[in-house]
């Protein structure tokens, strides 16, 4: 079973019906799984801090949702998740790429990597990050504390677990 | 028609729904005129009451969901058409309280003062139901069509842009308990779980 299925595989373990989506490159094989699976419904959305409203008002239908996003689109949201998500404290659990990560050679990704976990901390959001197959499984205890710690919780993936060992 | 008068009008009008309100005016009003406890004010996030909205209609399809939008709100966030026109939720009722200013901070005029037509967006955006009412009684004539009309549909109320602030006061909660009273309420009417047996 490849990551994307075990990811998956995990999701519905937590028993999410909805997910709202804006892809970059690394979740987009995610996403494209989670979007051939009638049993959760897929919400394609124009910008990310979308993703973090549907989720939140999916959470008061009684519907378990995940959000998914790179991380520079998880730093457009931050406005939302604090005058949304801190101030009612709605969970909200996202999926996010750990663009910038010292195994990410990308010029464009480099402030993302510097700055995204302090931003995370200053706001006092809980994350996770998930870098090899074996922490997989992991997801439904990190989608409770979301839950339990009624806030945003960032779920990183890092470039070594979605794209394999030596992968450009 | 003055806002007020509109929403007191849909206010009349709501029958079983549940409303999603954008921040500021179109809350404020709300809340004045309904006093309703499962109704969500949002209090920051301003745009996005809209994608609230949709992820609480597609998540509650048994519900009918109201939004009350405000024309601030939604250009903060114009791609949340796109979003709701995709989805296709047949529960949800989106209506847009249109002044052209932001009302909230005195009156201030809005970008591109009144040259943009809200209904034609929606209706470029994949909206098949979108219309724009201007006089309280062509509203007062429409209504019970509007909420009998499948969704998503998209009503723009037109009203007059009022001077300096509006002054209505806030619900008087806020936060947390909004989160609880607006659950709780949504579990009781709809035999739904949204908070766990330990109650987070």
């Amino acid at each position: 079973m490849d990551v994307s299925a075990q990811i998956h595989a995990e999701l519905t373990k937590c028993g999410v019906k909805l997910a709202a989506s804006l892809p970059d490159d690394w979740v987009a094989p995610l996403i494209e799984r989670i979007a051939a699976d009638n049993g959760i419904r897929h919400v394609r959305v124009a910008r990310e801090a979308e993703a973090v409203a549907i989720c939140s008002g999916a959470f008061f239908g009684g519907v378990r949702a995940v959000a998914l996003m790179g991380a520079t689109g998880l730093l457009t949201c931050t406005g939302e998740l604090a005058t949304l998500n801190l101030r009612h404290q709605i969970p909200v659990f996202l999926i996010v790429s750990q663009r910038g990560s010292i195994d990410d050679h990308r010029i464009y990704q480099e402030v993302q990597g510097r700055r995204t976990i302090p931003l995370l901390q200053a706001y006092d959001f809980p994350y996770h990050v998930v870098d090899r197959p074996e922490k997989i499984g992991s997801i439904p205890d990190a989608f409770e504390t979301c839950r339990l710690q009624k806030r945003p919780f960032v779920l990183f993936l890092t470039r070594r677990l979605v794209k394999g060992e030596g992968a450009a | 028609m003055k806002a007020r008068e509109a929403i007191d009008l849909l206010a009349r009008h709501r029958g079983e729904a549940v409303a999603v309100c954008a921040l500021g005016m179109a809350a404020n009003e709300w809340w004045a005129a309904t006093k309703s406890e499962d109704s969500f004010y949002m209090h920051g996030a301003m745009g996005f009451a809209a994608s609230f909205a949709l992820g609480l209609a597609l998540s509650l399809p048994q519900a009918p969901v109201w939004l009350i939008n405000a024309d601030g709100s939604l250009c903060m966030n114009l791609g949340c058409l796109l979003t709701e026109a995709s989805q296709g939720a047949r529960n949800l009722k989106h209506f847009v309280v249109a002044n052209g200013v932001y009302q909230t901070v005195g009156g201030l005029a809005m970008v591109n003062d009144g040259r943009t037509d809200y209904a034609a967006v929606a209706r470029a955006a994949g909206f098949s139901r979108a219309r724009t009412i201007a006089a309280l009684d062509d509203l007062e004539r429409q209504l019970p069509a509007i909420a009998a009309e499948d969704g998503p549909s998209f009503t723009v109320l037109q009203v007059e842009p009022e001077t300096g602030f509006l002054r209505t006061p806030p619900m008087t909660y806020e936060g947390p308990e909004m989160k609880y009273r607006f659950g709780r309420a949504l579990e009781r009417r709809f035999g739904i779980e949204v908070f766990g047996p330990q109650g987070y």
